[in-house]
């Protein structure tokens, strides 16, 4: 089903392109992430200097710095785990809501997506007064709850529309061919949608971890202690009253982003295979 | 499927909106139509009034029209950068999953720490950008980016693209995977070119993913804050003020929770509107089977 | 029977949920504050000694810090939300000077007159009590403080026989020779900082108080002299444009920014807070050598002003245990603590004695200078408003900076929107 084109001379050039522009991009991608790496890696004297383009006597004293800090670790495992929860339920939550909006008329689908995106309407700034309020309410004032909860919401509008718009394109014939078998809903959902998904169902997983692992408002507002802060908070603590360490905040900021970049790195294959799994049409 | 058992699937998703995004909705609304002032204690009903002072205010309109052209230009970049990025992942070749995960790498770093890379980057004196742009001979002498009111929006909204291109990328590329290859094969057949390939068969499939993806950004930035807040501050001269700024301003700086939230319920019905168009599009689609 | 009952009676505000922030006090002895304040990376550890030390004077009060970001706005809006809802959950406050007379107007500090007494007041310095005195009553502990100064370069100087500026011409007249002589493009005349933040409104307010301008008066009313305001602020654009001593490079630049430059050799003059003698110090850099410092200066016939910065420990409104929070704001801010902040963190110290000290002043000989130039300190604006002036101020000064108004049109808008908000409310 899914081979290269049929090797048409048109289509060769294209791909020749492709690789090009892949590798055009991926440069510019990386590139400012590169300048954070070298950065960090510059005594203090270098930090504002340009020229030398790279830093002549590199040194770790920035990372040393970031993990000399007791909590930083402690920020990992809490940004890991609100970020793991929150892709958990959100693919759940969402997931479960796409099953039954994908069968509904169009007029109830069309209310339910339309105040889904309510939740992307208004903006961060104006949430944290009210949200702060619910938080202390319900008591989660400080722990793993409040941003899971809040994050998961956040996610949620990408996943309900990605997952509906999959879950309609399965053919109608499957669905009744399964409810013949004896299948219930709950089996049908499990056994047929969600496999079937796989592309979507990736796509939305790694953009929700990756939101949540960068969400900051929320965190600061509702966090107060090492208990459950997050990463991006953890960052801008290293911030002094007028200085700005910036070899530390860098070297901070590299440490941030490995664990996911690895995270990508070793599911890309994941990936790429549930993006690569092609509609079941034809 | 009964309205009942709809009710239990759908029950999760909707009683966290419920909390999490209605809520405040109404409490924001509601306090729009206060005046209120924590620091004279001042609590007062109010009406519309708030609604009436932000249309004839000139500060209001110029954040509206900033958010609106910023908007506008980063997610129609964003989309074309996403969608050239896209189609060249769609074959397989060797290396393509790697460049994969490189190209997440900028969705990756955390918007606060992104915002102050480009501030550095963008530094007059010891700025990466004027170091490259100088030794190219671009440029004559250093450019102070953020202190330049004509360029200081474009440096905003790079910074931004840089950061949120992966997304329209991911998007979009899931939805070209899900093509069915038999529509190419019979494109081939047909002796079709590249371009009317895209045009007739890839982007008819391809649309409602893309509207998708365009309508998340769209709404993203509209509510753009983090990046142009820690770059600019909304300066020079509040040049670059968004409307997220201008309502952070009012609600945590001057404390003025009612009129803030006047501004915060203003980009609600932008973006309310914003969201209608789209849905408008995408109501007019039908399901193209090959 | 009438046990179970009772003893449901008492579970019964458990299961409800309490939330976690009211920490339970042990029945009987020990008391718990809490301790809200920035965190200086890679001193918590010396943070947690000296709050150790009190524990020790006070067994029956225990301290649980909360650390926030440094960043003053969002300390603000952290502030702002959880006071808002008159919460108990914090008990000791570190503020911003800025903020005192908003949250003292807006009920969220504690009046600390009944326990912090006009002679334990006298020991600090006067202009720090002043900018925390509001409507008769005293909202605050000095914790440190801080002032706008003048770095220089004195090697630079002595090469072309100059002396240290005590007047704007005379920087001016330094800065342009000495640019001339060395004919270096990399060097700056004067940094400082004119990027549209908090810190512009620093600036902004030393020059326009070396012309004499004052923008609030004793009684909060608008007192600000439109010409001289003017002339100021036409200085701080000319400095940029006609006399070309100051880069473009200071319409984007933050304190960090300007330091950054003056450390790499790259300018003659910077104005900066202390904290950037105590960064010289602690690097070998061949710079430290070369620094000199002066107080800021000023229009001819006119006092040289420095803005008053600073940091002040207030108690909560609503705090459950203000008595014990005071001791421990008293003890933050005792002679042997503020000794130990500035040796280890450069903490400009509130209380007169320690500029005094033969100790410090031995191996500080900068002292005497600091001291000096907090005497010329003053407060930005005190106001509960002041965050609303501060933000029409730093736009409208932008934006003469920019050129997109001239300082003249600039300070007439100034005064069109921040009058009103003077005068609305009293």
């Amino acid at each position: 089903m899914h081979g290269p084109p049929p090797p048409v001379f048109g289509m060769n050039i294209g791909r020749v392109l492709g690789v090009w522009v892949a590798a055009l991009f991926a440069l510019w991608s990386l590139a400012p992430f590169l300048w954070q790496v070298q950065t960090s890696l510059r005594p203090d004297e270098y930090l504002a200097r340009l020229p030398p383009l790279l830093p002549p006597r590199p040194t770790l004293a920035h990372y040393r710095a970031v993990l000399a800090d007791p909590t930083f670790l402690r920020l990992v495992v809490n940004s890991l785990g609100v970020g793991a929860a929150t892709t958990l339920a959100s693919l759940l939550a969402g997931g479960f809501a796409a099953f039954a909006l994908a069968q509904l008329p169009a007029r109830g689908k069309g209310l339910v997506l339309g105040l889904t995106l309510s939740v992307s309407m208004l903006p961060a700034v104006a949430l944290l007064a009210p949200l702060f309020l619910l938080v202390r309410a319900l008591g989660l004032r400080d722990s793993w709850a409040a941003l899971v909860l809040t994050h998961t919401t956040f996610t949620l509008p990408l996943t309900l529309w990605t997952l509906t718009h999959f879950f309609k394109e399965i053919p109608r014939e499957l669905f009744h061919a399964a409810r013949v078998d004896g299948l219930s809903a709950w089996q049908t959902f499990w056994s047929i949608h969600l496999p079937l998904s796989k592309g979507g169902i990736a796509a939305c997983a790694i953009l929700n971890f990756i939101f949540s692992w960068n969400e900051f408002l929320m965190a600061l507002t509702f966090t107060t202690t090492d208990a459950s802060r997050t990463v991006p908070v953890g960052v801008a603590l290293f911030q002094g009253l007028h200085e700005t360490p910036f070899g530390d905040i860098a070297a901070a900021s590299v440490l941030v982003c490995l664990p996911v970049i690895l995270l990508a790195c070793l599911f890309q294959r994941g990936i790429v295979a549930g993006l690569t799994q092609g509609a079941v049409k034809g | 499927m009964r309205r009942s058992t709809a009710t239990l699937w759908l029950g999760p998703a909707l009683l966290l909106i419920a909390a999490t995004a209605v809520f405040p909705i109404v409490v924001t609304f509601w306090m729009s139509l206060h005046r209120r002032f924590p620091i004279f204690g001042v609590n007062e009903y109010v009406g519309l009034a708030n609604y009436v002072h932000l249309a004839q205010n000139p500060r209001f309109l110029r954040s509206a029209a900033v958010t609106l052209s910023f908007t506008l230009v980063s997610v129609a970049v964003e989309f074309a950068l996403g969608l050239a990025c896209a189609l060249a992942l769609r074959r397989d070749f060797r290396g393509h999953r790697w460049i994969l995960a490189v190209l997440l790498i900028p969705w990756i770093v955390p918007t606060t720490v992104s915002a102050r890379i480009w501030e550095w980057i963008y530094n007059g004196n010891f700025g990466l950008l004027n170091y490259l742009l100088l030794r190219l001979g671009v440029i004559a002498e250093p450019v102070v980016w953020t202190a330049d009111v004509r360029l200081v929006l474009p440096a905003a909204m790079l910074a931004e693209i840089w950061k949120t291109t992966p997304f329209m990328t991911l998007l979009l590329l899931a939805g070209l995977k899900s093509i069915p290859q038999p529509l190419y094969r019979a494109a081939a057949v047909d002796g079709a070119g590249a371009w009317t390939t895209f045009l007739h068969v890839t982007w008819p499939q391809l649309k409602p993913m893309a509207l998708v993806a365009l309508l998340f950004r769209s709404l993203d930035s509209i509510r753009v804050f983090d990046v142009v807040y820690v770059l600019t501050g909304g300066g020079p001269a509040g040049s670059t003020e968004t409307l997220s700024v201008f309502a952070y301003k009012k609600l945590f700086q001057s404390l003025e929770f009612g009129y803030g939230s006047a501004v915060g319920i203003a980009v609600l019905l932008l973006s309310a509107a914003v969201s209608a168009l789209f849905l408008l599009c995408m109501g007019r689609l039908r399901p193209s089977s090959a | 029977m009438i046990r179970r009952a009772v003893l449901l009676l008492f579970l019964l505000p458990s299961a409800c949920g309490k939330p976690k922030e009211t920490l339970p006090s042990r029945p009987s002895d020990r008391v718990t504050i809490v301790f809200r304040h920035g965190r200086v990376s890679g001193f918590e550890a010396f943070f947690h000694q000296v709050i150790e030390g009190f524990e020790r004077e006070h067994p029956s009060i225990h301290v649980a810090e909360e650390v926030m970001p440094w960043d003053s706005g969002q300390q603000h809006q952290l502030y702002a939300i959880n006071l808002e809802g008159k919460s108990d959950a914090i008990d000791v406050m570190g503020l911003d000077i800025i903020w005192i007379a908003e949250f003292a107007r807006a009920g969220w500090l504690m009046d600390l007159s009944p326990w912090f007494s006009a002679d334990k007041q006298a020991k600090f310095l006067p202009a720090t009590i002043r900018a925390a005195t509001f409507q008769g009553g005293i909202y605050g502990v000095p914790w440190f403080t801080d002032a706008g100064l003048l770095y220089y370069r004195k090697d630079l100087l002595a090469k072309y026989g100059l002396g240290v500026p005590q007047t704007w011409p005379e920087l001016i007249h330094a800065a342009q020779t000495v640019l001339r002589g060395e004919n270096n493009p990399n060097l700056s005349g004067f940094l400082w900082q004119g990027k549209q933040y908090e810190g512009l409104m620093c600036d902004a307010m030393e020059f326009f108080g070396s012309n004499g301008v004052q923008v609030v008066g004793e009684n909060g009313s608008w007192v600000m002299d439109r010409g001289r305001a003017e002339e100021a602020l036409q200085l701080m654009v000319d400095l940029v444009y006609l006399h070309k001593v100051s880069p473009k490079l200071v319409l984007a630049a933050d304190e960090e920014v300007a330091r950054h430059v003056f450390s790499e050799g790259n300018a003659l003059f910077l104005r900066n807070w202390p904290y950037v003698l105590g960064i010289f110090n602690k690097s070998d850099a061949s710079i430290r050598q070369k620094v000199g410092l002066a107080p800021l200066p000023r229009f001819p016939g006119q006092p040289s002003v420095s803005t008053l910065g600073g940091w002040y420990l207030g108690v909560n409104r609503h705090s459950k245990h203000p008595q014990e929070a005071f001791l421990f704001a008293e003890y933050f801010t005792s002679f042997a603590v503020q000794k130990l902040l500035y040796e280890r963190l450069s903490y400009l110290p509130t209380r007169s004695a320690l500029y005094r000290d033969q100790d410090l002043l031995s191996r500080h000989p900068h002292l005497s200078l600091f001291e000096k130039i907090l005497s010329n300190a003053r407060p930005r604006p005190v106001s509960p408003f002041y965050m609303s002036l501060s933000e029409i101020f730093q736009t409208e000064i932008s934006a003469a900076l920019v050129r997109i108004k001239t300082p003249k049109q600039a300070i007439v808008d100034i005064e069109i929107q921040a009058k009103p908000i003077l005068g609305r409310w009293r």
